[in-house]
């Protein structure tokens, strides 16, 4: 998935698991940007009687380098805090809940929010209360108003909320792990033809699954440096590296520094380019040292693979691939961002120091009232690789990048497949079960486990 | 931002000597051996002088020391290396790495 149980440490570790991250100038308010940071995968609604909930001894963070090297120039922490008033039930809940400050409700969730940068630390917010996981509608009536009341203003005048949500990412898993097909094109695919398949919609695997998200809305100056529009974003988790289980005493024992198990930047980055080898690895490592990884995104495997899965459907991505060519157009859409000059009227170039980061240029406008799922490949440049939208198809579109689309646009000689230009797994936000929000948070209202799965 | 790991905003080395437990709280909170290294557990205060015969913060550590709170901290060693004596003492959210040889070994036997 984009970044659900990339790594095989961090699968075992959902709630330090960040699963997508989004950068965008907000559609609403085109003075601000939205960052939303998610986590814990695959949550099934009917979660109970321990509904999910962010992790206490997990620090959160979302990371923005203004300055193009690599490191963050500001960071905005979040920690999180339960609460159960009543330890002697094994209820969540005693009756429905109908407010943040219900009775009710017996286990909660507060956190703080702050903001270091070049001035120091700065308490943002603290005691903001999350809202309670949408069980049903006898427990959680009125969700949607309930959740509303957890979006905060934080005293710098940004906003921010943290919850659950609906899983906004689209995506045919069950399809793309059975060794790559593509239901659309599976009767190209050598084993999919093999088998007797024929072309078949795709199957939204997260649908009707919940994440849980933090997000911030900012205003822009508050993000970016003077003359500065572009800025690169990535999420990190943290846990403090040495923990003892005490059921004698007071609780489990927890020392040291926190260090990094989970990073997110560009979508699929650890998930599709990294080895499995390296990818636990990848998740300890700061963006600024992404140059080590810098050849699996030159010679990405999926760009060799795709020829052999799908015979005389991608020759010149084959011919690409046998020359051994570095892939200068997939360093510069995930790793330095792209320069001046490529595409008429673009840049999210942040220098070349590369490290895998969202890049988003503050500048453009959000696209209203019909943007593109395909970003940038769609003609749309507020859209993924600039920043990412909750709606963007980044599945099809890294999918048809590493297929040689991009290609074209640092080798205007190089011709590409017929077929790469038309990759997709067969989705589109129609596909998810529910809306997004038109409105922060922009992640639908999740769903509840009283209806899901009916 | 850059090269920080951690939250923690106290000058480097400040509180170093102050963190570091001496061999009798360690020796106190012994918890549990394995073949590769022992963890020891001091669930005390250890604010007593420093023992050791060699202390440097250490990797991502650098630079940072535990901020101060009143309540007693919890200290965790991890003998990284007996031989050596190499000992990483965590406490707070500051990490450092002390050498010393003797304590090393007087853990190992602790452990049994």
């Amino acid at each position: 998935m984009s970044s659900h149980r990339e790594a095989p440490e961090i699968s075992k570790d959902p709630v330090a698991d960040s699963t997508d991250l989004y950068a965008f100038v907000s559609p609403d308010k085109p003075d601000t940007v939205t960052l939303i940071a998610n986590y814990l995968p695959l949550e099934g609604p009917a979660g109970g009687p321990n509904f999910y909930e962010f992790g206490d001894d997990v620090l959160y963070e979302i990371n923005i380098d203004t300055h193009g090297h690599g490191e963050a120039d500001i960071t905005y922490e979040f920690r999180f805090h339960t609460q159960l008033p009543n330890p002697d039930t094994f209820l969540y809940n005693t009756g429905p809940i109908t407010s943040l400050h219900s009775p009710t409700w017996n286990r909660r969730q507060t956190y703080s929010v702050t903001r270091r940068d070049g001035r120091g630390k700065h308490r943002l917010g603290e005691g903001l209360i999350c809202p309670p996981c949408n069980i049903g509608p006898l427990s959680t009536p009125h969700y949607d108003a309930l959740a509303g009341a957890a979006v905060h203003t934080l005293s710098d005048g940004s906003r921010v909320f943290a919850g659950q949500r609906a899983e906004g990412f689209y995506v045919d898993l069950g399809s793309i792990f059975d060794l790559g097909d593509l239901r659309p094109f599976q009767k190209f695919q050598v084993f999919a033809k093999g088998a007797g398949l024929n072309a078949a919609p795709g199957v939204n695997t997260p649908k009707f699954l919940n994440v849980h998200s933090i997000a911030l809305q900012v205003p822009i100056p508050r993000v970016t440096e003077h003359h500065r529009p572009v800025i690169g974003v990535w999420t990190a988790a943290k846990r403090q590296r040495a923990r003892i289980l005490d059921f004698e005493g007071t609780g489990h024992v927890r020392s040291g520094p926190h260090t990094q198990v989970s990073r997110l930047g560009n979508p699929l980055f650890n998930e599709v380019i990294v080895p499995l080898g390296k990818k636990d690895y990848w998740n300890t490592q700061r963006p600024v040292h992404d140059k080590q990884f810098a050849h699996h995104v030159a010679h990405p495997e999926l760009a060799g693979l795709l020829p052999v899965l799908y015979p005389a459907v991608f020759p010149r991505l084959a011919a690409l691939d046998k020359a051994g060519k570095a892939r200068a157009d997939l360093e510069a859409i995930l790793l330095t961002g792209i320069p001046k000059g490529i595409i008429d009227g673009f840049t999210n170039f942040t220098g070349p120091v590369q490290a895998d980061m969202l890049r988003l240029n503050t500048s453009i406008p959000p696209t209203t009232p019909n943007p593109s799922i395909f970003g940038l490949l769609g003609g749309d440049a507020a859209g993924f690789p600039n920043g990412r939208r909750v709606f963007d198809d980044v599945v099809s579109i890294e999918l048809r990048a590493i297929a040689g689309v991009t290609y074209k646009l640092i080798d205007p000689s190089y011709s590409v497949d017929a077929a790469a230009g038309e990759l997709t797994d067969g989705l589109t936000p129609a596909d998810l079960g529910g809306p997004y929000l038109s409105h922060f948070p922009y992640l639908g209202v999740p769903y509840d486990g009283y209806h899901h799965p009916s | 931002m850059s090269g920080i790991d951690d939250s923690a905003s106290v000058p480097a080395g400040a509180g170093r000597e102050r963190s570091l437990p001496s061999r009798r709280s360690v020796l106190q909170g012994v918890a549990g051996a394995g073949a590769a290294g022992v963890a020891a557990a001091a669930l005390m205060n250890a604010g007593l002088p420093a023992a050791a015969a060699a202390i440097a913060p250490a990797g991502a550590a650098r630079g940072q020391a535990r901020e101060h709170t009143a309540e007693p901290e919890p200290v965790v060693v991890h003998i990284r290396d007996a031989a050596a004596g190499v000992l990483d003492v965590f406490r707070g959210t500051a990490h450092i790495q002390v050498r010393d040889k003797e304590l090393a070994a007087r853990l190992m036997r602790a452990s049994g």
